[in-house]
């Protein structure tokens, strides 16, 4: 699913490795979300959210499914 | 750390050495019980090599680390789809051995057996997830 995880974690100067841990799953993870590979639970999804001040329609682009 | 998800965290670095040691002292045991002392010992010495190797590699792959420390809500989703792969695998041989027996005119045991005994335990299975889900 198309989504800002990236966008949002570089324009604060994260690493994966950093966001992994605030999100508590693996770098490997975040890697594959950034690179629409894996959907991220609803759980996980709404803390990425939380995490940067935006809702979850604005993270995750759920037109292109 | 995201409230209603697992933490990555959950087992120590040393589980499957351990368990694996565990696993080849139980083999060790019904093999010197059978009589066959140094097929047991070849056993203990294999799955503590094997558990040990493992537990060292934890902080190289992240495949590795799935299996021991490190479980997020992914991998426990390629956990889930390996370990369904590897029972339908297991299914798949045990209905060609079950087959294979009986065209040689053997009775089927115990293919017959575990394969009722899978049908049960995924009927089961499905009422109870369905239950609970």
């Amino acid at each position: 699913m198309k989504n800002l995880v990236r966008t949002l974690r570089t324009e604060r100067n994260l690493a994966q490795g950093q966001l992994a841990d605030a999100m508590g799953v693996s770098r490997q993870t975040i890697n594959s979300i950034e690179n629409e590979r894996y959907t991220p639970s609803l759980p996980l999804a709404m803390a990425l959210a939380r995490y940067f001040g935006v809702t979850v329609e604005e993270m995750f682009d759920d037109q292109g499914l | 750390m995201i409230r209603g998800c697992s933490p990555a965290i959950t087992r120590s670095r040393w589980f499957m050495a351990v368990f694996s040691f565990g696993l080849g002292l139980a083999l060790l045991a019904v093999n010197w019980v059978g009589g066959q002392l140094v097929g047991g010992v070849i056993s203990l010495a294999i799955l503590t090599a094997f558990g040990l190797l493992i537990s060292l590699l934890t902080g190289r792959s992240e495949t590795v680390r799935g299996l021991t420390i490190g479980r997020d809500e992914r991998f426990a989703q390629i956990d889930l789809r390996a370990t369904a792969v590897a029972g339908m695998v297991v299914l798949g041989t045990m209905i060609v051995a079950w087959m294979v027996a009986i065209a040689q005119g053997r009775s089927g045991h115990p293919y017959d057996w575990l394969l009722a005994i899978s049908g049960f335990t995924y009927l089961l299975a499905l009422a109870f997830f369905r239950r609970i889900g």
